[in-house]
């Protein structure tokens, strides 16, 4: 089938998608949940703060604070990400429309790829909206005016593609809370594993392990494994937020999480197109 | 239109479907026959490439079953229809003829026309949430009956309906049939089938018994039902 033809089907099954989960009560809680929550948040940029006796301005304490909340949001919505995802297939076929869509002259491969296009929009509109309350707060309010702020939300969405097309593999393979478990657990082992990669670089680490005797190339070698082949969630989230507060695009840290994730979305992506197209339709 | 050559469909040790092979001709009103868990619903599902055949092959209009372009023309409607209840039954109907990539005012006009012909007016708008089993069945024919088919797939359709109600769906499958229609029926009503079909298929336990007309099968004195409970008790 020609990709021009295929194209209006997956555009229609990705806007179905999305229209279906906004319907959701659910979806329409949790997201005023997380506003209200970025909302809340404001309150501690407007505060004194103090390191080592000296006096932070409000420029350092607001950039240091959006980092933060933009991880936290990053991270919070690659959980709703993947509640989102867990379920999509089963309720589309409790409810018929996978046999009503697949029963049309539409392919599996378009069905699925609009059901990803679908989920990563909506996950992404979300986060770049929490992610916009933070940035207009940061600009009215404070008058510290982060454009590159929204430019890290867009590149953090690698990392809601990686969420949603795992979640959407596993959920043909075990079942759906199960699915979420598991890439919650690929975040959190991630998370781990650059957490010790970030310390073991400090210099204090270096000179602690020098003064125990032990060699940290060889004591270190297995979790440098992972640390190179896990997917890089977290890696992604740190290269993007780099840019807030840099002055132009070469703030940008590390590309390689990037191309790790990027990496990983095709393999799986793959591997859901090769599962569902053997799935029994019900 | 339709052809099986030498289907089997095995689940690990059962076998749904044995070496089966038939052909439907276009115009035809075909119905396919059996007792629960015969292979009638593997069979539709296969047409459908729902499931894939463990060995053998299936054609629809000329292509293979396979591939997403031999259900350009062909309705569907599932055994135990469902829809969104969140949807209304209009709703539903314009996202059918989305899929089918109708143009807007084509669709409204064609789901009009549809509502009317299941004789669902009035009810269109609010939520299938609220319908019973009969009114779903009867937005599942009429999504089936989008974008002008001309190989309908059936499976069970008048199951949960009314008496009255599947008086209704037959005199609309009739007169679908008299407009050139080619009928696939998956059913359980035998007196119905007698009555509406031209061809029949008997199957038992995945195994093909009789393929022919009604009048070849049903001889005189007999009834479908006779004949039927003959084959499958052999």
């Amino acid at each position: 089938m020609q990709t021009t033809k295929a194209l209006p089907s997956i555009i229609r099954i990705a806007k179905y998608t999305l229209i279906d989960e906004v319907r959701q009560k659910s979806f329409v809680i949790m997201f005023v949940i997380c506003a209200i929550f970025v909302f809340l948040i404001r309150g501690c940029y407007q505060g004194n703060y103090t390191v080592n006796g000296q006096y932070l301005d409000s420029v350092t304490v607001v950039r240091a604070l959006s980092k933060v909340t933009f991880h936290i949001i990053g991270a919070g919505v690659m959980i709703i990400a993947a509640l989102l995802s867990m379920r999509i297939f089963r309720r589309d076929r409790n409810e018929g429309m996978q046999s009503c869509i697949l029963s049309k002259p539409i392919a599996r491969w378009q069905y699925v790829t609009g059901k990803i296009i679908g989920l990563w929009t909506l996950s992404v509109l979300f986060m770049f909206i929490l992610h916009s309350i933070v940035f207009l707060i940061t600009s009215i309010n404070l008058n510290v005016f982060m454009p590159e702020y929204l430019v890290a939300s867009l590149l953090c969405s690698v990392n809601l593609l990686f969420v949603v097309i795992a979640v959407l593999l596993l959920s043909l393979l075990m079942p759906d809370i199960v699915a979420f478990l598991c890439v919650l657990g690929v975040g959190v082992v991630g998370f781990v594993t650059d957490g010790i990669a970030a310390v073991s670089q400090s210099q204090m680490a270096q000179s602690m392990m020098q003064q125990s005797g032990s060699h940290p190339q060889s004591d270190l070698a297995w979790w440098k494994v992972v640390y190179y082949l896990w997917p890089k969630l977290l890696g992604v989230q740190q290269s993007a937020s780099s840019l807030i507060g840099s002055e132009s695009i070469h703030g940008f840290g590390p590309i390689n999480p990037l191309i790790n994730i990027l990496i990983y979305c095709l393999i799986l992506g793959a591997l859901l197109f090769h599962c569902f197209r053997n799935e029994d339709i019900v | 239109m339709i052809d099986l050559n030498n289907v089997t469909k095995r689940y690990d040790s059962l076998t749904a479907v044995d070496n089966v092979s038939f052909s439907v001709k276009a115009g035809e009103y075909f119905a396919l026959l059996g007792p629960n868990g015969a292979g009638k619903t593997t069979i539709v599902k296969m047409l459908l490439d729902f499931t894939r055949p463990t060995s053998g092959s299936l054609s629809l209009n000329g292509f293979p079953s396979t591939d997403a372009v031999c259900r350009t023309a062909i309705g569907y409607m599932a055994e135990n229809n469902h829809i969104p209840p969140y949807l209304s039954g209009w709703q539903y109907l314009l996202r059918c003829s989305e899929l089918l990539d109708i143009n807007r005012s084509d669709a409204m006009d064609q789901c009009r026309r549809i509502v009317e012909l299941i004789g669902m007016q009035g009810r269109e708008y609010t939520k299938v949430g609220t319908y019973s089993k009969g009114m779903i069945q009867r937005f599942g024919l009429g999504a089936a009956l989008i974008g002008d088919p001309k190989l309908l797939i059936l499976d069970e359709p008048t199951a949960g309906l009314d008496p009255i109600g599947i008086r209704e769906i037959r005199q609309l499958l009739d007169s679908l049939k008299n407009q050139g229609m080619t009928i696939f029926l998956n059913s359980h009503q035998l007196s119905e089938v007698e009555k509406i079909c031209d061809t029949a298929a008997i199957i038992n336990r995945g195994k093909l018994l009789v393929k022919d007309s009604i009048s070849s099968i049903v001889k005189d004195g007999d009834t479908l039902e006779d004949v039927f409970v003959r084959l499958v008790k052999g």
